[in-house]
């Protein structure tokens, strides 16, 4: 390159010249901090690596499916699990089966550039060694729907929005919670099957009911998911409870059929409440509709709160 | 019994004819199972890709699913269907009761509560999961037959009776304790329930190595003790004076059946019903001489349950059903006709 013959103006040949070499290393320390930051390991202690950001996106968990739609990377998504119906377009795309029975061939064929699933079912172990790039965690409590979000939003190089999201919706659950605050805590309790199961606090949906102000009558000694005590519901007398098994047929009639149980005051009160199949959704699966279940939670009780 | 085993032995024509005709079957069910799948691909194109994964150069996604899914998953079906037929032969012969199948002597429980115990505990004890699910369902399934031959020892002898009583008591006992492990931990219910029910889903290329590492000992292992067994029918004192050590001979038997047992477990899940009734259906159709009995045992509980896990992964795709389900569904019925139809073996 001959100066002399350069006919832009000296500021500017300086410009270029000093700048060129600055931008590039900028360029590098921006890609290795990103690098650095686009580290994931899932909930199997196995990091994931990429090669470039994923295209073809499989999900077997519903919350995944949410999460990545939630993400604005649903037009990245090629197949499903069976139970993934939120959003409502996902309900288009090929259906995979379960995560515990996936049907493998149409996965692959699927030829995904990244696999969403949970840990247990055993789908990763079965996926990596072809090949797949697999994700295998699913979020337990309020702070690991962030902490997935995150993750899941670094595979596919969509951190800002994740900021955006997460931020936006502890927002709305700071909010919805500050909108409780100093109100009377009902007792509650949380019915997921007739065994009877309910959830301990230390569960998503315990921290939900302790968002939304509400005394769970489980206490965290029996676990996330203990199978309790009958005796153990008629003595603490629920004020209010909540079926999530309202869908597989039990009721306030069920419930106050049961021995001993007819007298609690949540019978008596009328403020037994059978959840709708969507709103057990909404309530189970940690996910982007977070506040969401928050917000349905206050509702319900509001209407029975003493 | 002593009736049956000294009946006429049959002609050999046709005793070479039902052989053939079991391997042909074996062979086309195979054919039929390597066909037929969830993703459509053509017969050219799976002889491509099988052609292509022995030269280990498999090209894209339809090669992958040959190779890496459908592949083993049809020779891991048909390598558990002979272990479990030929280990229900072995048993059946040596406890002389036709309701014995290989998990009498608590290999089925023992597996169960191991792979609970990893699929539950292996992240946090490190040493289970070292071992994995399918290593810790094999190790403990191995430790309860052990354990069930030991308290049932009397003298240096194995009783028959006790036997079986110590392997149902101790196996009802780890049902129990699989049960309580699995619904501690909630979130892990449907995973340990679905390996408990068995499947070849995620079948890989290890598992069938695993496996076929026990049988090519085991099926020639079988064939030569076929004149024992024979003996075996007829009691344990007349075999005794005809010169079987017969207690030396159901230890072996015992250890070997059990070690095959447990491995089909540990790679395929408790898969019922296999190890019970093709024994019984080949008695039935062939009479109860373990010359025929061994080799046609292998065949048709490899068939049977490659069939079955067809099944299984066709009626309702794309889910699946567990393909113990299939067998107990489909091999029901089946051996209740052959019942009707077949010979007095018992």
């Amino acid at each position: 390159m001959k100066h002399a013959r350069d006919h832009r103006n000296p500021a500017a040949i300086l410009v270029s010249r000093a700048v060129a070499p600055v931008a590039i290393v900028l360029a590098i320390l921006a890609f290795g901090v990103a690098f650095a930051q686009g580290r994931v390991v899932d909930d199997l202690g196995r990091e994931i690596v990429l090669d470039a950001s994923p295209l073809r996106i499989v999900t077997m968990v519903p919350t995944h499916t949410e999460t990545v739609c939630a993400l604005g990377a649903c037009d990245r998504l090629v197949g499903v699990d069976s139970f993934s119906n939120v959003p409502a377009e996902v309900s288009r795309l090929p259906d995979l089966g379960s995560a515990f029975d996936a049907d493998l061939e149409a996965l692959i064929a699927l030829e995904p550039d990244l696999v969403l699933t949970d840990e247990y079912s055993g789908l990763a172990e079965a996926l990596v060694p072809l090949g797949i790039p697999v994700y295998a965690g699913t979020p337990q409590t309020v702070a690991e729907v962030w902490s997935t979000t995150e993750a899941l939003a670094t595979l596919l190089g969509l951190e800002s929005e994740a900021a955006l999201l997460i931020g936006r919706a502890q927002g709305r659950v700071e909010a919805l919670s500050a909108s409780v605050a100093g109100l009377p805590a009902p007792r509650v309790f949380v019915e997921l099957d007739a065994t009877p199961y309910s959830v301990g606090p230390g569960s998503y949906l315990g921290e939900l009911l302790t968002l939304a102000r509400a005394d769970n009558i489980v206490p965290g000694r029996l676990g996330d998911f203990p199978q309790v005590d009958p005796e153990l519901v008629v003595a603490e007398d629920p004020q209010v409870m909540i079926l999530l098994d309202a869908p597989f047929g039990e009721s306030a009639e069920t419930v106050a059929a049961r021995p001993g149980w007819g007298s609690l005051s949540a019978v008596r009160d009328g403020a037994v409440i059978e959840l709708d199949q969507a709103s057990v959704d909404l309530l189970t699966r940690a996910g982007p509709r977070l506040p969401d279940a928050l917000e349905l939670l206050i509702e319900l009780l509001r209407e029975v709160r003493p | 019994m002593q009736r049956t085993a000294v009946r006429a032995v049959p002609a050999p024509s046709p005793r070479w004819t039902v052989r053939t005709a079991s391997a042909v079957g074996l062979a086309a069910v195979v054919v039929a199972a390597l066909a037929v799948g969830s993703v459509a691909i053509t017969p050219g194109e799976v002889v491509g890709a099988i052609a292509r994964g022995l030269q280990g150069r498999l090209d894209g996604a339809m090669d992958v699913i040959v190779w890496q899914v459908r592949v083993p998953r049809v020779l891991l079906a048909a390598a558990t269907g002979a272990a479990l037929a030929l280990a229900g032969t072995a048993y059946q012969a040596v406890f002389r009761n036709p309701l014995a199948d290989p998990y009498l002597l608590g290999a089925a429980s023992g597996a169960g509560f191991g792979a609970a115990l990893a699929l539950v505990h292996g992240a946090t004890w490190a040493w289970l999961g070292l071992l994995g699910v399918g290593g810790a369902a094999f190790l403990v399934a191995v430790t309860t037959v052990v354990v069930v031959v030991l308290l049932a020892r009397r003298r240096g002898r194995l009783p028959i009776v006790s036997l079986i009583l110590a392997g149902v008591v101790l196996g009802s006992s780890l049902s129990a304790a699989t049960s309580f492990v699995m619904l501690a931990d909630r979130e892990r219910t449907a995973g340990v329930l679905a390996w408990l029910l068995g499947s070849f889903a995620f079948a890989g290329w290890r598992d069938v190595a695993i496996l076929a590492a026990c049988l090519v000992p085991a099926v020639p292992a079988a064939l030569a003790a076929r004149r024992a067994f024979d003996l075996l029918l007829v009691g344990e004192t007349s075999a005794r004076q005809l010169g079987l050590p017969v207690e030396r001979f159901k230890w072996t038997v015992v250890l070997g059946a059990t070690l095959l047992t447990a491995a089909a477990v540990s790679v395929a899940g408790v898969i019922g019903f296999v190890g019970l009734i093709v024994p019984h259906a080949v008695r039935l159709a062939v009479g109860p001489e373990h010359r025929e009995l061994v080799p046609l045992s292998v065949l048709w509980g490899a068939a049977f349950l490659v069939g079955a896990d067809l099944v299984a992964r066709t009626v309702l795709s794309p889910a699946e059903l567990p393909v113990g389900i299939v067998t107990a569904l489909v091999g029901g019925p089946f051996f209740l006709v052959l019942l009707r139809r077949g010979r007095e073996a018992w």
